[in-house]
């Protein structure tokens, strides 16, 4: 008798816990705004007649609260001189959340789930911004970029229609800012030991051809070492994440990094399964006859970035995947310092079959979500003046970055120099104050896009030779738009990620020579099992009823 | 009956292997720590070239001085102290009480109470409806934030009332004839006994606050409230996603080789200090509630 009491006593108990649980969770989606399109009332603190070009200076003080990713190299400061010019010069204070770089993400997700997020959101990576989507919780930007003269201005001048497109959602609108670059920066390529090349008469490499042969070479000197050990296979759902993105690039596919299940095939008008196409397996085909022939160290795809590192600056190996920051920083620094006569550079990404191409719609950069909540306030029109001056105008973005002319930095003909007895990431190690650090200013929140001129004004003599080789190629073509809805997105997820987790099993198995290429088509037949075909065909569905619906 | 004097052949051999098996699991959880210790105090070319294994290489104290200079360091070292002392009060105060009253068999609606504590130990709110609950108490950027949803751990606490079960009644109902109350029996005649258990949860407890991230880094908005454990894992967050910049003089690029190494071994040392000598309790505690059930 008292047992069955009990039993019934936490039965309520549990069902006056859930029903509690549903309360809570009934509560998230909030009301609507009423008549979205009506700003007169929401003008305050606003400019008239602001234009492109133009200082944007707030009618009266304001304040924005906005999320701020802390990074550990440069630890947000109150005192910085970026906040107190950005106040005198806009009239605007920001009221930054400081939260740490390493969870960023997820604190962004709690804060928005709750109904607490800040008007600003920066530090947005597309496509991060559509889980929100759904919520409302986060505002259809694309509304009201007429409110943002030097976004249009610079979307235009750039011709990005085609890159903002492929960032709308399934009801045609989009819900980030991104940020904009002129040109495309593609970053990563392959790092060679030069003395080693100039010890054994050999020259750059500027085809993957002759990248196999350049190995083949050093391993005939070597015979007991690798001539090539790679990094950036952890923290990433693709192994060797950075040569798989610059590889796939000459094979004109999104590999590793850039991977994508759907990619857009120009020729045949359609979307296509990034993981079954011929270009793909081209790809796959060059790294097995690396890792067979021993050219390529095949704990490349699990090791970790500092292993790598390692046995480069040991002599155990020769070439590693390089960005131009860590091969002065990381790479040639070091070698330096432990290697007598060591050099090592970095060549412009190899060619292959895909001719002198970069990735498509690599011009869209992270971007700032802005909350719904704001909206709602007096104050929406001018922070929306107020955040395309800040981020999207050319004062603004040469502010960001570089600081108060005469006081951080000096310019002429475009040139940039830094005051002196300040220093950028090493730049000048004497200097007492760092332009991060001390200023604020190169802040990755707020800095990223802007001009050609803007970007390479910053770039060592080494990205400059980089980017000047880079800049002859021409962009693939990017997807057009092709937004799913709401419904089609989950089922999409679901088929997602099992079959992203067996393209990435099997180029494992494939490159290391566990698979025989023999059974390709097998593999094909696995991904079919696994919806390829359903998923392919619900974005060629979207694709179609996008193009049909808006032009 | 076994014998006691002369164990047998198969134990001795049970023994033996036990005492190879042992041993191998503490190099193998050890290994990492010591060679992380070896690590902060190596010099940056042997750390580079992975020579350091349990013995520091090169030794240099570069990197320590870094830190012991960065002021925000000290600062979210002291947050850590400050929040691991006052939460550990505070969970200390409330789960004593709450076991105290849960050990009495007459506290009518006890089964109901237990109850209470027993279903958070399944079900939560979940990370969004917590994140409101606090925000909505306005114990945002406070101590609270992180000191009142953690002060009862229902494992602590159900360890905590067996234990108190276990005390004779006839020792409470002495105290009673003798004119104490409630409170005093609790406070002069009760917790002096159980000085082992006190001490368990003690550790317990503050282990595991000194160790928590995810509340502070949660339910604070200002680097200058977080605990030294936020600190650090945004510092290794940033050395692997490749934002090491500024290692261009000797100094920088010793510390980027191994900051994270200094700044792990900084914090945990206070907390293995305090181990050894609460460990002797630690032991006795976790045996004293388990045998009562």
């Amino acid at each position: 008798m008292k047992n069955a009491g009990q039993l019934s006593r936490r039965q309520v108990l549990a069902a006056a816990g859930f029903i509690g649980l549903a309360t809570l969770t009934g509560c998230g989606s909030g009301e609507d705004g009423g008549d979205a399109k009506d700003l007169s009332k929401k003008q305050n603190g606003a400019m008239k007649n602001y234009r492109a070009g133009q200082q944007f200076k707030a009618a009266k003080p304001l304040s924005f609260p906005m999320l701020h990713n802390n990074n550990p190299v440069y630890p947000m400061k109150n005192s910085w001189l970026f906040w107190k010019e950005l106040t005198k010069r806009t009239g605007v204070t920001l009221e930054p959340i400081g939260v740490p770089l390493s969870d960023y993400e997820k604190k962004r997700s709690v804060m928005i789930g709750a109904g607490d997020a800040p008007f600003l959101i920066p530090k947005t990576y597309h496509p991060s911004e559509v889980a929100f989507v759904s919520s409302g919780a986060i505002l259809p930007v694309s509304e009201y970029v007429d409110l943002m003269p030097n976004f249009r201005a610079k979307v235009k001048k750039w011709a990005m229609e085609p890159e903002l497109d492929s960032i709308r959602q399934s009801d045609g609108k989009y819900y980030l800012l991104p940020g904009l670059h002129e040109k495309p920066k593609p970053g990563y390529s392959l790092a060679l030991r030069t003395d080693v090349l100039d010890k054994l008469g050999l020259s750059l490499p500027t085809t993957w051809d002759e990248v196999y042969d350049v190995f083949k070479a050093i391993k005939a000197e070597y015979p007991d070492r690798y001539p090539f050990s790679d990094r950036w296979s952890t923290n990433t759902t693709f192994p060797v994440g950075a040569l798989h993105s610059y590889l796939g690039q000459a094979f004109g596919v999104r590999a590793g990094w850039t991977y994508e299940n759907i990619s857009w095939d120009p020729k045949g008008k359609k979307f296509v399964f990034t993981g079954a196409t011929d270009g793909y397996r081209q790809v796959i085909e060059y790294l097995r006859k690396l890792v067979a022939e021993k050219l390529m160290d095949p704990e490349s795809f699990t090791q970790t970035d500092d292993d790598a590192i390692q046995k480069l600056l040991g002599e155990k190996t020769f070439a590693i995947s390089a960005n131009p920051q860590e091969l002065v920083q990381n790479y040639r620094y070091n070698l330096e310092k432990q290697v007598k006569g060591a050099k090592i550079e970095m060549v412009p990404v190899p060619l292959g079959p895909a001719g002198p191409v970069v990735l498509g719609g690599s011009r869209l950069e992270n971007g700032v979500m802005i909350s719904s909540e704001a909206l709602k306030s007096a104050n929406f029109v001018a922070m929306m003046q107020f955040v395309d001056w800040l981020w999207y105008s050319d004062e603004g973005q040469e502010f960001s970055k570089w600081g108060v002319k005469g006081v951080t930095y000096t310019e002429s003909g475009g040139q940039y120099e830094l005051a002196d007895g300040i220093t950028l990431m090493g730049s000048d190690p004497e200097a007492p104050k760092d332009l991060q650090k001390d200023y604020g200013f190169f802040n990755g929140v707020f800095t990223y896009g802007g001009s050609w001129a803007l970007v390479s004004s910053s770039f060592s003599p080494d990205e400059k030779k980089f980017q000047a080789a880079m800049a002859q190629r021409s962009q693939l073509p990017i997807a057009p738009a092709h937004p799913l809805q709401s419904v089609e997105q989950e089922q999409a997820s679901l088929w997602d990620t099992p079959l992203r987790d067996h393209v990435t099993q099997n180029m494992l198995k494939f490159a290391l020579g566990k698979r025989r290429l023999s059974e390709w088509d097998a593999y094909v037949s696995e991904l079919k099992a696994k919806n390829m075909d359903r998923l392919v065909d619900l974005h060629n569905k979207a694709y179609e009823r996008f193009k049909k619906e808006n032009g | 009956m076994v014998s006691v004097h002369r164990p047998t052949r198969g134990y001795r051999v049970f023994q033996g292997v036990n005492g190879v098996i042992l041993t191998l699991v503490v190099v193998v959880t050890l290994y990492p720590f010591v060679n992380i210790i070896a690590r902060s105090f190596s010099g940056e070319r042997h750390i580079r070239a992975g020579e350091v294994t349990l013995w520091p290489q090169g030794f240099n104290l570069t990197t320590y001085e870094i830190v012991f200079q960065d002021s925000m360091f000290w600062r979210n070292y002291g947050n850590t102290v400050l929040y691991t002392v006052v939460s550990t009060v505070v969970a200390m105060v409330l789960t004593t009480c709450y076991a105290y009253v849960l050990s009495k068999k007459h506290l009518k609606g006890r089964s109901a109470l237990v109850g209470i504590a027993v279903f958070t130990m399944f079900f939560t709110g979940g990370l969004i409806p917590n994140y409101v609950l606090i925000t909505s108490l306005g114990m945002k950027n406070t101590i609270w934030a992180l000191a009142i949803p953690n002060a009862i751990s229902v494992f602590n606490l159900l360890v905590m009332k067996a234990f108190f079960e276990s005390l004779p009644t006839e020792l409470e109902e002495a105290a009673q004839i003798d004119g104490l109350n409630t409170y005093g029996t609790l406070l002069r005649i009760v917790l002096p006994l159980s000085k082992a258990v006190v001490a368990t949860m003690v550790l317990f407890y503050s282990v595991s606050f000194w160790n928590s991230w995810f509340g502070a880094f949660l339910y604070m908005d200002k680097a200058e409230l977080m605990p030294a454990t936020v600190y650090l894992r945004n510092l290794i967050a940033g050395a692997t996603t490749g934002g090491n910049a500024g290692a261009g003089t000797e100094q920088l690029s010793q510390a980027a080789a191994n900051i994270q190494a200094v700044t792990i071994v900084l914090t945990s040392l206070p907390i293995l200090c305090v181990y050894p000598f609460v460990q002797r309790y630690f032991v006795s505690g976790v045996m004293l509630g388990a045998v009562k059930g």
